[in-house]
């Protein structure tokens, strides 16, 4: 595993400054510098912002809604988010295209709703199953301990 | 030094994170960064062949199959880093933040490596929306920056390849939590104290969770890719581009207007002049005699949109050899657009054999954004390099 850790770091190093090397050699500074911006405010945002969102909406599901209706609630806002960060970006560039491109047509602000619909109602139906699934099984384990009385 | 804490330091609860999910998903962005960076540089292959090797014209769905695996998986690899970012978080919050000289060089490499990661598939995912919020040059940036991402993905890789060995051999289920501790410091965890009762996951299962993503991402991919795979075009949901709403049933990147060709290209006396051995220039009604080829070929967008349509037009190799050129010669078709880098393209080889001047597309005279009078259509070839409004072709060898 050594060899191979080895090999991999040089290699990367090797392909990392070669592509630095290129950028400061072909791209003009002031270029460079927003772009060096553009990386600290990525890393800023998604650090100090995004993900203490996350963390947080996660906690504040863990304190409020019990753990069944939990796991619906999980899978579904974990699916929305992934919809919606691809879908937000084309909201708010709708429109902005000459028309003979094709491009940015859509009502992705409704589409994205009817997304979250389509994935709430999946998950509202699943957790209606396990509810009844759970209260059929708890019915049957009373019986059976009634039974054996 | 886990009791060294300040009282107010992050504290990580949740038995979701572990290094067994964060290996499975780091094993897909590694997969869908090396697709990304092989159909890149295909792509980029595209721009700058090498003069002994020129872009093949078979088969002609190529540049549409790489290209628009490029785009889907970039699109695809938003979510899965975002994801791959929240499992690990907690190892920023390392009690003390430095521990070392090496462990300082360690946690700038991985800054370097999530920030460029995010710029890139954010700035890529932006070129593909046209929309151009940065000074430089997206091609030339998006080109080197590749370099920089693959080159840390292979670092952090070697650095961390003892935790990917046991996160991809840990079951899901029963791995350490991933903490702001790291496991070989907390006596609690899985692997210090020996076999212990799986770590309990009150509300979704880790596997639940990676379902949960993976199902997410389906969806994302399902609702986008309709933009190339036309098929799927009444499922795109999400999809930037729709073919089906393009003059003549396919988009344009670049409009007449933006190009600024309408009166040369709309005047009576439009030309093509041919440069070679025996220069001549084709008027419109010479063309008209000449329209006899036909080619069903796709028009294949960098930015990952493709659809296939039927084009009419004249054989190239025919004016070229009628200009003293051969099937050898290498050509440059120009534009009647001035100011602007794809305003020509060079053609030779196997393109050069297969392409056609188109003057008509699904059976109708070219719209005048799809090039009138003339454009270059030819096969497995990036849809900027099929130049439009074209008003000379030079054999320049």
């Amino acid at each position: 595993m050594k060899a191979w850790r080895i090999i991999l770091a040089i290699a990367g190093i090797a392909l990392g400054a070669f592509g630095v090397f290129r950028l400061v050699t072909e791209i003009p500074t002031h270029s460079l510098l927003i772009l060096l911006l553009w990386l600290a405010v990525a890393l800023v945002l998604h650090d100090a912002i995004l993900a203490p969102s996350e963390v947080g909406v996660g906690w504040l599901l863990r304190r409020h809604v019990p753990d069944r209706a939990r796991r619906f609630l999980q899978v579904a806002l974990i699916m929305s988010a992934i919809v919606a960060v691809i879908a937000i970006p084309m909201i708010f560039l709708r429109g902005s295209q000459p028309a003979a491109k094709a491009l940015l047509l859509r009502d992705y602000g409704a589409n994205l709703i009817l997304l979250f619909g389509i994935i709430a109602v999946v998950n509202l139906i699943l957790y209606a199953v396990q509810v009844r699934w759970d209260r059929a099984r708890a019915l049957r384990q009373a019986q059976g301990t009634s039974a054996s009385r | 030094m886990v009791q060294q804490r300040p009282g107010w330091w992050p504290r990580f609860s949740s038995t979701l994170r572990s290094t067994a999910v964060t290996a499975r998903i780091g094993r897909v962005l590694g997969i869908a960064i090396a697709l990304l960076f092989v159909t890149g540089l295909l792509s980029h292959y595209q721009y700058e062949p090498w003069a002994w090797l020129p872009e093949p014209a078979k088969p002609v769905w190529g540049y549409r199959l790489t290209q628009g695996i490029h785009v889907a998986t970039g699109i695809a690899t938003i979510p899965l880093l975002l994801l791959k970012l929240w499992s690990v978080y907690p190892n920023g919050f390392r009690f003390p933040p430095l521990r070392s000289i090496k462990h300082a060089i360690e946690r700038l490499s991985v800054a370097i490596l999530v920030s460029v990661a995010l710029v890139q598939v954010t700035t890529g995912f932006l070129n593909v929306l046209n929309w151009y919020p940065f000074p430089w040059y997206f091609l030339t940036v998006h080109r080197f920056l590749a370099y920089v991402l693959v080159g840390s993905v292979l670092l952090h890789v070697g650095v961390k390849l003892p935790d990917i060995a046991y996160g991809l051999s840990a079951k899901v289920a029963e791995a350490d939590v991933l903490t702001e501790i790291p496991w070989n410091e907390n006596p609690e965890s899985h692997s210090n104290a020996g076999t212990l009762p799986n770590p309990p996951t009150t509300g979704i299962s880790r596997r639940g969770m990676l379902t949960a993503a993976g199902a997410g991402v389906g969806v994302v991919i399902l609702t986008s890719v309709g933009q190339t795979v036309t098929p799927l075009e009444p499922l795109g949901l999400l999809a930037p581009r729709q073919w089906t709403k393009g003059p003549q049933g396919v988009p344009v990147n670049r409009t007449a207007e933006q190009a600024k060709i309408m009166a040369a290209a709309t005047s009576p006396t439009w030309s093509l002049e041919v440069v070679g051995p025996r220069p001549y220039r084709l008027t419109l009604a010479d063309l008209d005699l000449r329209v006899v080829h036909e080619a069903r070929l796709p028009i294949n967008c960098v930015e990952g949109w493709s659809v296939g349509a039927d084009w009419r037009g004249l054989s190239l190799l025919e004016v070229i050899l009628q200009a003293g050129g051969t099937a050898d010669s290498r050509i440059q078709v120009i534009s009647l657009e001035e100011d602007w880098g794809f305003n020509h393209s060079f053609i030779e080889g196997p393109q050069l054999s297969a392409a056609l001047l188109a003057t008509h597309l699904n059976g109708q005279r070219l719209d005048l954004d799809h090039g009138y009078p003339l454009r270059l259509i030819s096969p497995n070839r990036a849809g900027v390099l099929n130049t439009k409004w074209l008003g000379r072709i030079e054999v320049l060898s």
